[in-house]
C-alpha cells in the first residue's frame, strides 16, 4: 500500500511539486527528494533542532512536520541565505558573523543555528543577549559552549544594521563599534592579529564599510 | 526511524473531522504534532488513519468571549505566548507559554493537544486546573463540556472520548480582583517541568481570599489539584505565612515519584516552594487588578 500525494513547496523562492507518502517527514522530504541536505537531522525526538527550517517566515522542526502540511507553505533553509538581498552576492551576515566569531565547530549545528537566528532578527534587529539565547534555546549545540554563536548573530545584527543604513542612502555614522568589544583601540594603525584570513581588524573609515560592505574579506 | 505507513485525511469543518472519527477505525488525530510525530516515528503510535485537523479553521482562535477565555484547538503555544490579551489578563497563561519547551515547538504546538495528551509533566494541565477550566469536545452526539476536575485519568488518558473532537479550552474571565502565576522548575532550558505549580487566587471586597485554586506538575499520575492547600487559603487575608502553610500542604497532598532529577523529599520541597512563589505572583497581580480597576 502505497498511497502518495502531490504536494507544492517553495522553498528559497523556488517552486517545486513533488510526491510524497503521507507519512514522509518533511525533513526527509527536503534532503531526499529535493536533495538539499544542507538541513541536519540531529535527533529523533524534536530535541535538537538541527532540522530548523522557516515555514512562512517562522522557525519550526522540519523532523516534527509531515511533508504533507507543509503543502502550499514557503519554506526557507539554509542554501537560501546567500540568495537574500542582504548577503549582496555572498555569505549572508549571519554566516558571515558564524565565520568572524567562530560560531561554529563541527558545524552541524549551524544551519539550524542559522534559521533560528534568522527568525529572531528579522522580527527583532536588535536583540540583547538574553533574547539571542532564548530565540536559540531550540537548538542545541555540543562543541561551543554558545558563547560564540551569541557574538555571530549579535555580529549579523550590527552588519544588517549597516546593510539597510547603506541601503537607505544614508551614511553610517553611529558609533565607532562595530564588533569585537576587546578589539585593540589603535584603530589608525595598520591591524594584523596574525591568524591567516586575518580580518584587518576594525576600520575607523566608515565610508569604506557602508561602500563595500565591509572589509571583512 | 520512519513512521509506519498510514492514511491521512484532512477535513476542513468540525463536522467533517467527527464524522471521520466515527466512521473510521484505527485512526488518530493530529494537531501540531509536537506530541505525536515522535509517537509516529518511534511507532508508539501505529494508527491506519491520520486526521490531520489543522485545515479547520474555524479552531483558530484565542479570545474572550461571554465571560470566558476561549481557546480553539489549534491555538498554539506561540499564539498565547505573544497575545496582548493574554499578558494584560492571564499572568498564569502568560507565565506558562514562554516556559512550553522551544520557541520552534511553540510555534507548533497547540495548547489543546497538550491536553488532550496528558502528559503529566505538561504545563498547561495544571493551568487549566487552577482556573476551573473546561474542556469542550464535539462527538457524533453533539457537543459536551468535561470540567477540567474530570478531565485527566492517568497518564496519556482522559476522559474524552474516542469519537470526540477536543474543541475548544475555556476558563473564566478574572474577576475584578484576580491573579494568577505560574512556576516551573526545570534542568535546563526547554525542558518538562521537574515540578511546577500554577495558583489563582480570587479576593473580595475586603482583601480576603475567596477562592483558590492550585494546580500542580509532574508530581502525580496527571496534573491534580492541591485542594487541601486551597481550603485551607479561602477566607484568610493573604501573607507570607499563610502562603508558607499553603505550600507544605501541596507537598503533602503531591505525589512525586524518585527518579533523576531529584528523590520524594526534593520534590516535595520544591513543591512547597514553587507553590509559595506561584501564590505570590498570584496575590500581586490581583492586587494589580484592584488599582487599575479603581484608576
Ligand atoms: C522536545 C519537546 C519538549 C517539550 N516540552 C514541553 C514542556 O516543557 N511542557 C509541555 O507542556 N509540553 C512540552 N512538549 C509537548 C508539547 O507541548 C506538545 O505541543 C503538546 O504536548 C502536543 O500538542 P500538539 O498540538 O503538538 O498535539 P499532537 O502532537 O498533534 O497530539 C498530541 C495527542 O493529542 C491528541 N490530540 C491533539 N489534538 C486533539 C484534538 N483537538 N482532539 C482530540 N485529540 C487531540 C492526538 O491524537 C495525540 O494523541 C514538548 C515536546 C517536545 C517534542
Ligand atoms: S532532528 Fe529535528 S529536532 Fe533534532
Ligand atoms: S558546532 Fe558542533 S554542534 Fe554546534
Amino acid at each position: 500500500m502505497t498511497n502518495t500525494r502531490e504536494i507544492t513547496l517553495t522553498v528559497n523562492g523556488t517552486e517545486h511539486t513533488i510526491d510524497v507518502e503521507p507519512r514522509q517527514l518533511l525533513v526527509h522530504a527536503i534532503r531526499e527528494e529535493l536533495d538539499m541536505t544542507g538541513t541536519h537531522i540531529g535527533c529523533d525526538t524534536g530535541n535538537c533542532g538541527a532540522c530548523t527550517v522557516l515555514k512562512d517566515g517562522e522557525p519550526i522542526k522540519s523532523c516534527l512536520m509531515f511533508a504533507t502540511q507543509a503543502d502550499g507553505s514557503e519554506l526557507m533553509t539554509v542554501e537560501g541565505m546567500e540568495d537574500l538581498p542582504e548577503a549582496r552576492g555572498d555569505l549572508h551576515p549571519l554566516q558571515e558573523g558564524f565565520r568572524e566569531e567562530h560560531g561554529l565547530q563541527c558545524g552541524y549545528c549551524t544551519p539550524g543555528m542559522l534559521m533560528s537566528g534568522k527568525a529572531l532578527l528579522d522580527e527583532n534587529p536588535d536583540p540583547s543577549e538574553e533574547e539571542i539565547r532564548e530565540a536559540i534555546s531550540g537548538n542545541l549545540c555540543r562543541c561551543t559552549g554558545y558563547q560564540n554563536i551569541v557574538r555571530s548573530i549579535e555580529y549579523a545584527a550590527e552588519e544588517l544594521e549597516e546593510v539597510a543604513a547603506a541601503d537607505g542612502g544614508t551614511t553610517v555614522a553611529s558609533g565607532t563599534d562595530t564588533s569585537s568589544a576587546d578589539a585593540p583601540s589603535a584603530f589608525d594603525s595598520e591591524f594584523d592579529c596574525g591568524v591567516e584570513n586575518c580580518c584587518g581588524g576594525p576600520t575607523t573609515d566608515r565610508n569604506h564599510d557602508a561602500d563595500t560592505g565591509g572589509e571583512h574579506k | 526511524m520512519k513512521p509506519a505507513q498510514f492514511e491521512q485525511h484532512e477535513p476542513e469543518t468540525v463536522e467533517e473531522a467527527v464524522s471521520l472519527l466515527e466512521s473510521l477505525d484505527d485512526r488518530a488525530v493530529l494537531s501540531g504534532g509536537q506530541s505525536m510525530v515522535p509517537m509516529l516515528r518511534f511507532r508508539l503510535a501505529v494508527p491506519e488513519t491520520i486526521i490531520d485537523i489543522n485545515r479547520i479553521e474555524s479552531l483558530d482562535y484565542l479570545e474572550e468571549d461571554d465571560g470566558w477565555l476561549t481557546i480553539g484547538a489549534l491555538a498554539r503555544h506561540a499564539d498565547v505566548e505573544h497575545s496582548e490579551l493574554i499578558a494584560e489578563h492571564y499572568g498564569s497563561f502568560a507565565d506558562t507559554a514562554p516556559l512550553v519547551a522551544d520557541p520552534q515547538i511553540r510555534n507548533r504546538g497547540t495548547v489543546a493537544g497538550a491536553i488532550a495528551q496528558a502528559d503529566p509533566k505538561g504545563d498547561w494541565g495544571s493551568v487549566l486546573l487552577a482556573h476551573e477550566g473546561e474542556v469542550v469536545a464535539q462527538g457524533p452526539d453533539g457537543e459536551r463540556v468535561i470540567p477540567a476536575d474530570e478531565f485527566f485519568l492517568l497518564p496519556y488518558d482522559t476522559t474524552l472520548d474516542e469519537n470526540e473532537l477536543l474543541t475548544e479550552l475555556r476558563v473564566p474571565t478574572p474577576a475584578p480582583r484576580e491573579g494568577s502565576a505560574y512556576h516551573k522548575l526545570k534542568r535546563k532550558v526547554g525542558d518538562y517541568a521537574m515540578a511546577g505549580s500554577a495558583a489563582r487566587l480570587v479576593l473580595d471586597d475586603e482583601g480576603r481570599i475567596e477562592q483558590a485554586g492550585i494546580g500542580l506538575t509532574a508530581v502525580d499520575i496527571t496534573n491534580v489539584r492541591a485542594t487541601d492547600a486551597e481550603d485551607h487559603l479561602e477566607g484568610e487575608r493573604p501573607s507570607s505565612e499563610l502562603f508558607k502553610r499553603a505550600g507544605e500542604l501541596a507537598a503533602e497532598q503531591s505525589n512525586p515519584e524518585s527518579d533523576e532529577h531529584g528523590d520524594v523529599e526534593y520534590k516535595e520541597r520544591m513543591v512547597n516552594v514553587l507553590t509559595q512563589r506561584a501564590l505570590g505572583d498570584a496575590a500581586e497581580r490581583a492586587g494589580l487588578v484592584k488599582q487599575r480597576v479603581s484608576q
